[in-house]
């Protein structure tokens, strides 16, 4: 462990933690939201491909344009093919996007790409790595991050400018590419099948840029994000935010089809400020697959808080070196078997048992770590 | 991060311990004889017997395995040796006296409570316990169920486990394969006894994150006498981490720099640490000027 990672996790872990406690004893409603949250998104999984069609026909509806990705070059070409000729393209911090290649993959085609999430824009700059699901750049300290954005955004900012200089020579230098932007690519917090809306959860206000100003929005998201209703959808944006400790989140975001308006004769026209088209990938890559393995299963219930990489032995130890990106820590151990099929992270689980503890909808992590072990020892004798 | 490693190692113990298990009982060849002296006057038939499985008597084998096994192996590839018969494990003569105080103690303290135990001495079979925590499941399985076998033959109906590891995977085998056994750890009997000391208690991940035994031990301790500091950042359940121990026979590198992490934090709420399982200690005494278990503070 460097001696930059120690302490950036060590200030981490000692804020996240007590923003933790203050939340839920301020707000002791959102553990009875969790179990909710965990009986809707079952109800999902036992009914997949019900939902998905559902999804995609709720979002025709709504005047989007859905699409299933079956792998990662599926999703490339799909995303390649909606942006079109090279232009400046926005993305939030969105996992999915990193775990398909997708910022590499438009750069690749002459697109300009920029992250416009804090953390992930520091990644980008640094050609580096995510260390944790949400906090990225969790293994810069404030030192190495002035020094970098020095070297390679803003000379004016140095190791010892404040905390809020450095995040306006950032915001400075995003908002000329929010403006110029043609494509925004988010994730999905959640997506509802019944009505087709993503739900995506935010403090920055670059989700919502991202979403309204450019005038294609792409939202780029696995099958396990579907839950059966809106109402789901927005507990899960409330327990993600909680659970990562960061409520209330500054923003919840909806977005359900292409900007509209119907301020005229009531008659819905489309579009009116904002997008003109919106666009949702629905990715596989491996999850359908997972759905069918019932004690692989429930790798699919996470809700990507990262509140189990702070609980992590291992992920102290080695961050995110243990497991391909952008899905790290004990979350990671699941999750590289689900989308790459790589079983052996799991094999360097010590069964710590926090990560069991701390997760929001109950996901017996370690047992699920146990089964990934029994795949990767009948590979490694093969 | 390079894999071959560890890869290489969940081989050699595929290959190799799995297979001494099946021939001996036993991951390596040892005393057991030496293992088995601390239990003077215990009578050997039972029905309920104390289960050491060897951990207090070899802790410290079990914490050099990885590099045991590449040793004796002397080569890098599990798939060119097929047997660890010829390999003779000599405990260490300070570890026996002291495994042979810690059980002692644990057998008067299971007498304070009326149970009075047997021992099968030195045909006592290990657990399997490192083929379950390194996902060998059907390896466990099978070992276990030779396992079973052996303990149902001498009319052994109640098991009392000294350690986490054993407890865990006897627990899970009956899970596995629905045996008809009670497994109970020794220190679900004890009752407040003597004790004294002001420790940060490092709770065992298997006995506070898995069988709940957690609090119960907190209370035997603080009953008896024994002061703990606690820190909401080091020792609550969602803070608290293992010793590493359990990766150690796949990445000793790992599993050394989680202890002397975990160390300087326990030694950071206190300088006496105090452990449940022999293989915390194990883990953690490099790093630690004082610790003691549970069995040691307690009388």
């Amino acid at each position: 462990m460097s001696d930059d990672w120690a302490i950036a996790l060590e200030r981490t872990l000692r804020n996240n933690t007590s923003r933790l406690d203050t939340i839920f004893a301020d707000y002791p409603f959102l553990a009875d939201h969790a179990v909710r949250l965990r009986q809707a998104k079952q109800k999902a999984l036992d009914r997949l491909d019900e939902y998905v069609k559902m999804t995609c026909e709720s979002v025709e509806k709504s005047g989007g344009v859905p699409h299933i990705a079956k792998d990662r070059e599926d999703a490339q070409r799909i995303v390649k093919e909606i942006c079109g000729s090279p232009g400046i393209v926005i993305f939030s911090k969105t996992n999915v996007a990193l775990e398909l290649g997708l910022r590499e993959s438009l750069s690749t085609q002459g697109h300009e790409v920029w992250e416009t999430d804090l953390g992930e824009f520091l990644i980008q700059l640094a050609n580096d790595h995510p260390s944790h699901i949400v906090q990225p750049a969790l293994h810069l300290t404030k030192e190495m991050v002035g020094r970098l954005l020095h070297d390679k955004l803003d000379p004016t900012v140095s190791a010892s400018s404040s905390y809020e200089d450095l995040v306006a020579a950032v915001r400075a230098f995003l908002f000329k590419k929010y403006v110029a932007a043609k494509v925004g690519i988010t994730g999905a917090n959640a997506v509802a099948a019944d009505t087709g809306s993503v739900i995506l959860v935010e403090n920055e206000g670059n989700i919502r840029m991202d979403t309204v100003v450019p005038s294609i929005h792409i939202s780029v998201t696995g099958i396990d994000k579907i839950v059966p209703t809106l109402d789901d959808a927005f507990l899960e944006a409330q327990v993600q935010a909680a659970y990562a400790g960061l409520y209330p989140p500054t923003y919840i975001n909806i977005t359900s089809g292409p900007s509209s308006t119907a301020d005229i004769e009531s008659k819905k026209v489309s579009p009116a400020t904002g997008p003109k088209e919106f666009h949702l990938v629905l990715v596989d890559n491996g999850r359908r697959k997972a759905r069918d393995d019932p004690d692989l299963r429930d790798a699919l219930l996470c809700i990507r808080c990262g509140r189990c990489y702070f609980s992590c032995p291992v992920y102290w130890t080695i961050g995110s070196e243990w497991s391909p990106p952008p899905y790290g820590g004990p979350m990671g151990a699941m999750w590289s078997a689900v989308v790459s099929d790589d079983t052996r992270p799991a094999s360097l689980c010590t069964h710590s048992g926090g990560c069991k503890v701390v997760c929001p909808v109950q996901i017996d992590v370690p047992k699920v770590i146990e089964h990934i072990k029994w795949l990767n020892s009948k590979r490694e004798t093969t | 991060m390079d894999y071959r490693k560890s890869q290489q190692q969940l081989s050699l113990v595929r290959n190799v311990v799995f297979k001494q298990l099946l021939d001996t009982y036993m991951p390596l060849s040892v005393d057991r004889a030496a293992c088995a002296r601390w239990a003077n006057g215990l009578p050997r038939v039972g029905g309920t017997i104390i289960y050491t499985s060897y951990m207090y008597q070899l802790g410290s084998v079990f914490k050099s395995y990885a590099k045991l096994l590449e040793r004796f192996s002397g080569v890098k590839f599990a798939a060119r040796f097929t047997s660890l018969g010829g390999v003779f494990v000599r405990p260490k003569k300070d570890e026996l006296e002291r495994a042979s105080l810690i059980l002692n103690n644990i057998v008067s303290l299971l007498k304070e409570s009326h149970v009075e135990p047997a021992y099968l001495y030195d045909e006592e079979p290990y657990s399997g316990a490192l083929l379950l925590e390194l996902g060998l499941l059907d390896e466990f399985q099978t070992y276990g169920r030779k396992l079973l076998d052996f303990l149902h033959a001498r009319g052994i109906e109640r098991l009392i486990t000294v350690d986490p590891h054993t407890t865990n995977a006897l627990l899970r085998l009956k899970g596995f394969l629905g045996a008809d056994l009670d497994v109970t750890n020794y220190l679900q009997f004890v009752r407040p006894a003597k004790g004294g000391g002001r420790f940060v208690l490092h709770d065992s991940c298997l006995y506070s994150r898995y069988l709940g035994m957690g609090p119960g031990i907190r209370g035997t301790l603080k009953d008896s006498g024994v002061s703990l500091v606690e820190d909401r950042m080091v020792t609550a359940q969602d803070t608290a981490t293992c010793c590493g121990a359990p990766v150690e026979s796949l990445s000793e590198e790992l599993s050394e720099r989680i202890a002397e992490a975990r160390a300087a934090k326990l030694t950071s709420v206190c300088e006496d640490v105090l452990v449940a399982c022999p293989l915390c200690y194990q883990n953690l005494s490099p790093y630690v000027k004082s610790i003691r278990d549970v069995a040691e503070v307690i009388s």
